[in-house]
């Protein structure tokens, strides 16, 4: 395969996600203008610029219509794709970390850091109240406070727009009713380090955490019943589950950090593809030169994203050869991938 | 003549430069383009191809987007200066049940082949094995003109295969004292200490990379006093090397964890221990 090599950021990449129908990809990064590209030739679209800090975490919504990204800065900024106009920001007094757009579209969440003495918070942003889009009157609950080890670092809904899935920096998942003030229902003790990345399969039934503690789990989502454990031998800095295969993709490496200390023999900057089931690895695709931090699939399983510490976003379409794989006792055929 | 400002210089050579042109060729977009760098002039042919998809009705809508941001001014297609193709790389396969590990098996199958092709031309002359008569794990112990009986060429076929299995090094120089014939006197006057030690030592190897002094010291405890554990580790990133040698009080000691961890599965890897005295000397 020939990968799409996207330059559009200076800095190490933060998040990367495809939207649904998966002809774009949004990255962010720590530089301060979130990208999109079409998937299709790695043609840039634009950027949004307004940010004045690293850029954390970015979102679409199911129509592709909004992008909701926030940052260091403080600020969580909702653009309108089609023009990458910036709609409204609201200001919060530490990092954004973690946004995402609910099921619908209705809803926003979002989850500040709990540094400069503040508290950890999860807030909902309801899009049918002017005032929350304005950033008042928000539905928030703490998670933690600013002495406390446990902040949220990766989010996903769950469950439609029922709740909140949050990954936390102690290795733990919790569930958060939004129908009822954000009350905590469940909390699992998954990791033991930080859990950097959470992703749904495609019907969301089951999701995969990518973890500090060299591992990645997948869960079932309703239960948070572990189902399979993929151990490596360096941190996991993101994981994906693919659309159409039993496969697995972990994007990792040593830390960054780490890098000019060793030779990049020793950091593993490879993107690692598992059988779910088997839990077996069967491939590799070496071409960072930094530890990956953010994978995403195509929707259509037949191309995958990965954005690294080095900057550089890498758009690979799988050769004829991943196609024709096949697994001593697995009786499969590939799901019928979106035909966008 | 007046020197032109920096500003100028640009301008005047940007100017001297061609045009940049585009041309359709079918699916095909050419696009000629001239560069500047380090005083030489560079013409950058640029070829795209063009397809046609059908998609969705949003999808399109979006691929007619006006861009914005940084890339407002680009024009349709990709920009060089953000989008790079990207050499060509393959998906390695690591150990998967069927399809492509295939041909590694055939390769492993010539090399075979040619071992025995091999062993059919070569025959020792002491034992009729099929290895050179010096490499021979009898050869110090038989007189070369007396033939062996069955029962000791088979177990020298044994022994021989053994010897190809833990390496293929090739055998070294052993000094007359040190050769099996001296074996019981070797060393008798010499102090016993490092002898001693080194006699009741095991060698570790297939050892995996993560493993720790202190693994090896709650595997090999049980069998007696451990005096000595060394892990052999890579000096400059000091992950181990996968082997190891551990050192017991009495020989005794030593055989008896042989007995017990030689072939043992440890992280997946199956233990080979053997006593590690003869690479010593």
């Amino acid at each position: 395969m020939r990968p799409l090599l996207l330059q559009g950021h200076e800095r190490a990449i933060t998040q990367i996600k495809y939207n649904r129908e998966g002809d774009l990809i949004l990255t962010a990064a720590k530089d301060n203008k979130p990208n999109i590209f079409f998937s299709a030739n790695g043609e840039r679209l634009g950027n949004l610029i307004g940010h004045n800090g690293a850029v954390w975490c970015i979102d679409v919504n199911w129509d592709s219509t909004r992008i909701i990204t926030g940052g260091g800065d403080g600020q969580l900024k909702l653009w309108d794709l089609e023009t990458g106009a910036c709609i409204s920001t609201i200001d919060n007094t530490t990092s954004a970390r973690t946004c995402a757009f609910s099921y619908s579209g209705r809803y926003v969440m979002y989850s500040t850091d709990n540094t400069m003495g503040k508290d950890c918070e999860i807030r909902i942003i309801d899009f049918n109240d002017p005032q929350q889009v304005a950033g008042h009157g928000l539905m928030k609950t703490s998670v933690c406070t600013s002495t406390q080890k446990g902040k949220v670092t990766a989010a996903l809904w769950w469950n439609l727009d029922d709740g909140i899935l949050t990954g936390h920096e102690d290795g733990s998942l919790c569930i958060w009713d939004l129908r009822n003030d954000l009350d905590k229902i469940q909390r699992v003790k998954a990791h033991r380090g930080i859990i950097n990345d959470m992703q749904y399969n495609k019907d969301s039934t089951m999701v995969i955490t990518a973890s500090k503690d060299n591992s990645a789990i997948v869960f079932d989502s309703d239960t948070l019943e572990e189902l399979k454990k993929f151990p490596t031998e360096r941190p996991v800095n993101s994981a994906a589950i693919s659309p159409i295969f039993n496969h697995v993709l972990l994007g990792g490496g040593q830390e960054a950090r780490e890098v000019t200390v060793t030779s990049a023999k020793q950091g593993k900057f490879d993107a690692r593809f598992y059988h779910l089931i088997f839990e077996e690895e069967f491939g590799r695709v070496k071409d960072h030169f930094g530890p990956i931090n953010s994978v995403a699939f195509h929707p259509d399983g037949k191309s995958y994203a990965s954005g690294g510490e080095d900057g550089f976003v890498r758009v690979h379409h799988f050769d004829q050869t991943y196609f024709e794989l096949t697994f001593e006792g697995e009786d499969f055929t590939p799901l019928e991938g979106g035909n966008y | 003549m007046m020197k032109s400002s920096w500003a100028d210089r640009v301008e005047f050579e940007q100017g001297d430069l061609p045009e940049p042109s585009e041309r359709i060729d079918g699916s095909l977009k050419i696009i000629t383009d001239y560069r500047e760098k380090d005083g030489k002039k560079f013409k950058v042919i640029s070829t795209y191809k063009m397809e046609k998809k059908e998609v969705a009705k949003s999808v399109a809508h979006r691929k007619s987007l006006k861009k914005f941001g940084d890339s407002k001014n680009d024009s349709a297609g990709p920009n060089p200066a953000t989008t790079i193709v990207a050499e060509e790389i393959f998906m390695q396969f690591v150990s998967i049940r069927g399809g492509v590990e295939e041909q590694q098996e055939t390769e492993e199958d010539l090399q075979l082949q040619a071992k025995t092709q091999l062993s059919k031309v070569v025959a020792c002359r002491i034992c009729k094995e099929d290895h050179w008569t010096t490499h021979c794990p009898y050869k110090n112990q038989m007189p070369s003109n007396t033939p062996l009986d069955e029962s000791s060429r088979a177990a020298a076929a044994a022994a021989n295969a053994a010897s190809k299995t833990s390496d293929s090094k090739v055998e070294r120089y052993v000094s007359p004292g040190l050769r099996d014939g001296f074996g019981g006197r070797r060393g008798e006057s010499m102090p016993l200490t490092r002898q001693n030690r080194d006699e009741a030592t095991v060698r570790v190897t297939n050892l995996s990379e993560d493993v720790k002094d202190s693994d090896l010291t709650e595997l090999f405890k049980p069998f007696g006093r451990i005096t000595r554990i060394f892990l052999a580790k890579d000096k400059i990133t000091n992950v181990p090397k996968g082997f190891a040698f551990v050192s017991y009080e009495r020989i005794s000691e030593a055989q008896n964890a042989i007995n017990h961890v030689h072939g043992y599965g440890y992280d997946n890897l199956i233990l080979s221990v053997e006593m590690a005295n003869k690479s010593n000397n």
